[in-house]
């Protein structure tokens, strides 16, 4: 990261720290989720944006988690610190049985996750004696630590920001590694990858387990903060939409994942305010990413202010200079 | 007993539906030996290929590499093994810079491509040896350069650029040369002939001044099957040759 990029990084962490200060506990709500979707959809990025497979299962790890901590929380009545482990621990299991998908690819990978996804799912609405049916499971209290808990949400926001960060931080380490870069190669030829030496099903399943387990991890983040889960989580919907914030922040970064997490969201408090249907204009938005910024806002933005770097006169060679080519933020 | 053959083929057969792609097929290459493998469109020249590498599963016969018999194992472990190849229709990582290329076939055969928690520049004996495989074809002053904006000869010569990286004992190369202008041949071709002599190479070439230059003998493949072996100047007399390559005139 350059000067400017830490400057960049500095301010706005920042501002976060400041925002429980400014901001009423809609707005602070509304962050939280950004975030808690937003690593979600980081999660989902790895495997869409690096590795180049598409999961459409994702609720399944983040909805699992909310549940096993959920249940050990208000069924149980156990402790955070054996909840919280516990829901991740149920997210890394299901990621390292469900990685199996990744014998498959292409539409085919889509599809099987899907499914996979709708086994969570059904399980939640059928099994009722466990999950509680449609009614769900309410009433989880903040986080607790012996003496140390959180009391107000302003509290949880610092705890959601700082885990996010770190996440944040370790993934971009990660993309930036030789595994990171093991991934890209894959997405781009996985033939080549093969005949370079490369296990490549050992390295998709790899990426695929650390997705889901990141899943999970913000399905935690996710429970203690909506202290209530229904099946409608671990429903296909999540997941589309996890899918939907990355294709509209922008594919492979860090950063889009958030800010396509804070467009939707922005964008379903306000819109479903004066319209029943918001999922239409999610719709809209959709189709308007993939017809006008394939490449996400992200994408966008790059773009324009390529545009407006380039002055006619010298806008004809294309020639990338270093950085500009990689794909990583 | 060490096999003095880095590939050994004993009657290879490759099936597509009910066509015979490669029809018990031998061919024994001696360690360090240039072979060429000559035929026209559709002799099974890259399903041979496809074989050896391990990116096929042949129908029938045994593939040996260096005496061991490789035929069941996986492409990746074949690699490992020293086995190298270039594509006929170029296979390279188009959003990847160059060097980047170059890094995923330098780690490809060592541990470091798992490592998660260090930077790709935190590596620079990784770094220095791509440098100097960009070198050896000529692409060194283009290392950050996306690949998609390289030329199509600059393709080229990082798709042979990728092979050498790996540090191949066998080297196949399936038309390295194919598409490009005479210049741009004789810069691979020239690339290809100062390769060290421990490397062995199995080649793929239509152009017959380029594969009678650079090869020590060569096998003529019609229909999936082998009809000659020999060497450049008994191929050059061969009437057959010309006539089943060559077309009749």
């Amino acid at each position: 990261m350059g000067r400017r990029g830490w400057l960049v990084l500095g301010i706005t962490v920042a501002l976060a720290l400041l925002a429980p200060q400014v901001l009423g506990t809609f707005w602070i709500s509304l962050v939280i989720q950004v975030l808690v979707f937003g690593l979600l959809a980081l999660s989902v990025d790895l495997l869409l944006g690096h590795t180049g497979i598409f999961p459409l299962g994702h609720a399944a790890f983040f909805a699992l988690a909310a549940y096993t901590t959920a249940i050990l929380q208000v069924r149980y009545a156990q402790p955070t610190l054996l909840a919280a482990p516990a829901g991740l621990g149920a997210a890394v299991i299901l990621a390292l049985v469900y990685g199996l998908a990744v014998r498959t690819s292409g539409v085919y990978f889509i599809l099987v996750t899907m499914a996979m996804g709708h086994i969570v799912w059904g399980a939640a609405v059928t099994w009722a004696s466990f999950t509680n049916g449609d009614n769900g499971i309410g009433n989880v209290p903040f986080p607790a630590l012996g003496s140390l808990a959180i009391r107000n949400l302003s509290s949880y926001y610092y705890l959601v920001l700082a885990v996010v960060l770190a996440c944040a931080l370790a993934y971009r380490k990660l993309t930036r590694s030789p595994f990171g870069l093991t991934l890209r190669g894959i997405r781009e030829s996985g033939s080549r990858m093969h005949a370079l030496g490369y296990n490549v099903g050992a390295h998709r399943y790899a990426a695929f387990v650390l997705s889901g387990s990141l899943a999970g991890l913000a399905g935690v983040l996710y429970i203690y903060f909506n202290r209530f889960v229904s099946p409608p989580t671990a429903s296909l919907h999540v997941s589309v939409e996890a899918a939907l914030m990355v294709i509209v922040g922008g594919t492979g970064t860090v950063i889009g994942p958030f800010i396509g997490s804070a467009i939707i969201l922005v964008l379903r408090n306000y819109v479903s305010a004066y319209l029943v249907n918001w999922m239409t204009i999610m719709g809209v938005v959709f189709i308007a990413t993939v017809l006008w910024a394939p490449d996400g806002v992200l994408g966008l933005m790059r773009r324009l202010r390529a545009q407006l770097r380039m002055s006619p006169a010298r806008s004809e060679s294309p020639m990338v200079v270093a950085g500009e080519g990689k794909d990583t933020p | 007993m060490t096999d003095q053959n880095a590939v050994d083929v004993a009657e290879l057969t490759k099936t597509f539906g009910g066509i015979h792609a490669v029809e018990k097929v031998s061919l024994k290459v001696p360690i360090g030996q240039r072979r060429a493998l000559l035929g026209p469109n559709g002799a099974g020249k890259t399903t041979l290929f496809n074989c050896i590498t391990g990116s096929m599963r042949p129908s029938a016969g045994r593939i040996f590499l260096f005496g061991k018999d490789v035929t069941e194992m996986p492409e990746h472990h074949r690699t490992a093994m020293g086995i190298g190849r270039t594509y006929q229709i170029t296979n390279v990582f188009l959003k990847l810079s160059v060097i980047e290329n170059v890094l995923l076939a330098v780690q490809g055969t060592t541990r470091q491509k798992w490592i998660p928690y260090r930077s790709v520049e935190s590596f620079p004996e990784s770094l220095a040896r791509a440098t100097e495989e960009l070198e050896r074809v000529g692409l060194a002053n283009r290392a950050s350069v996306s690949v998609r904006y390289l030329s199509y000869g600059e393709r080229r010569q990082l798709e042979l650029a990728l092979a050498l990286a790996s540090r191949p004992r066998v080297l196949l190369l399936d038309e390295p040369a194919s598409g490009l202008s005479p210049a741009e041949r004789q810069r691979i071709a020239g690339i290809i002939a100062q390769l060290p002599r421990h490397i062995t190479l199995i080649l793929i070439e239509h152009d017959m001044s380029v594969a009678l230059g650079l090869a020590d003998q060569i096998a003529v493949l019609h229909r999936g099957r082998v009809i000659l072996e020999g060497t450049p100047d008994e191929i050059r007399a061969n009437p057959e040759v010309r006539e089943v390559y060559l077309g009749k005139v």
